[in-house]
């Protein structure tokens, strides 16, 4: 991980995509500082709170970052099966997240738990209350997980692939739950997927990741109409589309993400890109404004090289 | 509790009564296989007293119809007389010792469950850091050493050490029946299985820390304390409880190295004289005794799986 710079403001939907290894579990890791050993962060700056009064995660104390898990910033988990523990009842593990915080009095906090359920629209929520994680469905644990996760009312919700283990019925569920919680609640949404459907259905602005690097950021709308690195403008052609390109063959990236402890020179995604120039292999690109609001990582730029070899993007 | 828990608990029992017949049987034969009996004085002077004393007990029988009259006495409750200490009932010789030996070894249990889980939680939470190689160093030591090396090393230590240490004025008083009598001899028994429920501990707790609801609890901002208790024990409890079953029942019962050493009047001690003296009734008794208490021990094991563990169910 390195350069990795971004910001989310309040109440807004941000997706971090990449593939996997691209860095986007352990970004979102590092806000809560929770990195797995022998993960650490050596250097850099996660500031959260209104301008001006930001506090910075990394500096936090063991009681202040314990008081700002769950409580400022929620974080729900790509595998719901095993995400909760089995051995305590539903209702119990969400009770315990308020209760962690002073934010609710005890008594408020067990009053809450059934709302919560039912908020994310868990049927019978009284009863499933006093069931176990194994009593549950996947759909369903994922729906308590994000339930226990905004129990404590977070600015920011980080769902770290929160529909991969779900089959496509329940993600399409999931993904409408998050989306009007967000505008119900005004929670920000972190989303880290390799789902790009996913992240265009629910996020505002989009952040591609690739070898512990971002390479492109922007608004959704304007990263899947143009997008101008080379590494999403091949995402995108990678994965079937109804609206648009029908004649085309789908694009395959070739090659594997690089060994990040032996990176390749240069810009990271040399090896692997069809649009290179001599540059790429020597140097890194910047990450540069490129159009108003959107940022990309590439010498190149996918607007000049498409104007360049029409051919080479392969349509018809 | 479900009508499926009774009768699981049901089968159980008659699963325990048919292994304490076949032990009983097995044993019944064995012991009577070996040379010797308990009259081999009256042998020497009177071989017609032994005629008289085998006669008297019953001896001179066919083994099944002494099987069968032992049988008998059991579903009274008796297990007979002593053949050495002749006119002693068994039965209540036996509760006696058990009863020393059962002080002493919950005692030892109490050491070894505390300390070893205790050691096996810090070990595991300070991974990798000089308290987990101190407390697995300790691990190794405990397990490796026989308890007779721990008895007499305690001994050294506690009782000639702390005598000329304190110039006479603080020993410990070998022997039994004192209070403080027990704690030293409870340490050498319990070194042993505190070891092994320390490095078990320790090894469950790793497993258990890195999953992802342990995640989970620490990115809701749950304390420590919660984290490591309430989301990582319970749930790395489960071996332990495995391990804690016939680990109990050794315990409980004594051990022959530890009564003798410290002279204390239990039952071990009492098991392998009575192999030695030829005491028929006394060795099928305690033998029967210990596939008894072993399945009790089992099965009370069993049923606290579902306590720790909701998805388990009978």
């Amino acid at each position: 991980m390195d350069g990795v710079s971004f910001h989310v403001d309040r109440g807004e939907t941000v997706g971090i995509v990449g593939e996997s290894g691209s860095g986007k579990s352990v970004t979102a890791m590092s806000i809560l500082r929770l990195v797995a050993e022998p993960g650490r962060i050596a250097s850099g700056r996660i500031l959260f709170g209104d301008e001006g009064k930001q506090k910075d995660v990394v500096q936090m104390t063991d009681d202040e970052i314990r008081e700002f898990r769950g409580n400022d910033v929620a974080m729900i988990f790509q595998d719901p099966m095993t995400s909760m523990n089995p051995v305590l009842k539903v209702g119990f593990q969400i009770k315990e997240a308020m209760a962690a915080h002073e934010r609710f009095t005890p008594k408020q906090a067990r009053d809450r738990v059934v709302p919560m359920l039912k908020r994310v629209r868990i049927p019978a929520p009284e009863d499933r209350a006093k069931n176990y994680p194994h009593q549950f469905s996947g759909g369903m644990r994922q729906r308590a997980m994000i339930a226990m996760g905004l129990s404590n009312e977070p600015h920011l919700l980080i769902a770290d692939e929160p529909t991969t283990a779900l089959d496509v019925t329940v993600q399409a569920q999931i993904i409408e739950l998050l989306r009007d919680l967000n505008r119900d609640l005004g929670t920000a949404v972190i989303l880290i997927t390799h789902n790009l459907a996913v992240v265009a259905s629910l996020c505002t602005r989009v952040i591609v990741m690739y070898a512990g690097r971002i390479v492109e950021e922007g608004p959704t709308r304007q990263i899947f109409k143009s997008p101008q690195h080379p590494y999403t403008w091949s995402l995108l052609r990678s994965i079937p589309r109804l609206d648009e390109y029908q004649h085309e063959k789908l694009l395959t990236i070739s090659g594997l993400p690089p060994d990040l402890t032996n990176p390749p020179p240069g810009c990271k995604f040399h090896p692997r890109c069809r649009f290179r120039v001599d540059r790429c292999l020597e140097e890194e690109p910047p990450l540069g404004e490129v159009d108003p609001g959107q940022k990309a990582r590439c010498w190149v730029l996918m607007r000049n090289a498409l104007a360049a070899q029409p051919q080479q993007a392969g349509q018809p | 509790m479900t009508r499926g828990t009774f009768a699981y608990v049901g089968q159980r029992f008659v699963l325990i009564a048919l292994t304490a017949l076949v032990v009983s049987s097995i044993v019944f034969i064995g012991v009577h296989q070996l040379p010797g009996n308990a009259f081999l004085s009256e042998r020497q002077s009177s071989p017609q007293r032994e005629a008289e004393l085998l006669h008297h007990y019953g001896l001179d029988k066919p083994l099944p119809q002494q099987y069968l009259a032992w049988v008998g006495g059991v579903l009274h409750g008796d297990l007979g007389e002593s053949l050495v200490n002749r006119g002693v009932r068994i039965t209540p010789l036996l509760l006696r010792e058990l009863r020393v030996s059962a002080t002493l070894g919950l005692f030892a249990l109490l050491f070894t469950v505390v300390l070893g889980m205790g050691l096996g939680i810090l070990a595991a939470t300070k991974q990798n850091t000089w308290i987990d190689y101190a407390a697995s160093f300790g691990g190794t030591v405990g397990y490796s050493m026989p308890n007779f090396v721990t008895a007499t090393l305690l001994i050294l230590l506690t009782v000639t050490g702390f005598y000329a240490w304190s110039g006479g004025a603080f020993y410990e008083d070998i022997g039994w029946g004192k209070p403080e009598q027990v704690i030293v001899p409870a340490i050498a028994l319990g070194l042993y299985p505190m070891a092994i429920i320390s490095r078990l501990t320790r090894a469950s707790m790793l497993e258990v820390i890195r999953q992802d609801y342990v995640r989970t609890a620490w990115a809701k901002g749950l304390r420590p304390r919660l984290v490591v208790i309430r989301h990582s024990l319970r749930n790395a409890l489960i071996p332990v409880v495995t391990i804690l079953g016939p680990i109990t029942t050794s315990v409980i019962t004594g051990s022959v190295v530890i009564e003798y050493i410290f002279g204390i009047p239990g039952l071990g001690k009492e098991f392998v004289n009575s192999i030695f003296n030829r005491d028929y009734n006394i060795v099928i008794g305690v033998f029967t005794f210990y596939a008894i208490l072993v399945g009790l021990a089992n099965l009370a094991v069993d049923l606290v799986y579902p306590l720790l563990d909701p998805r388990i169910r009978y």
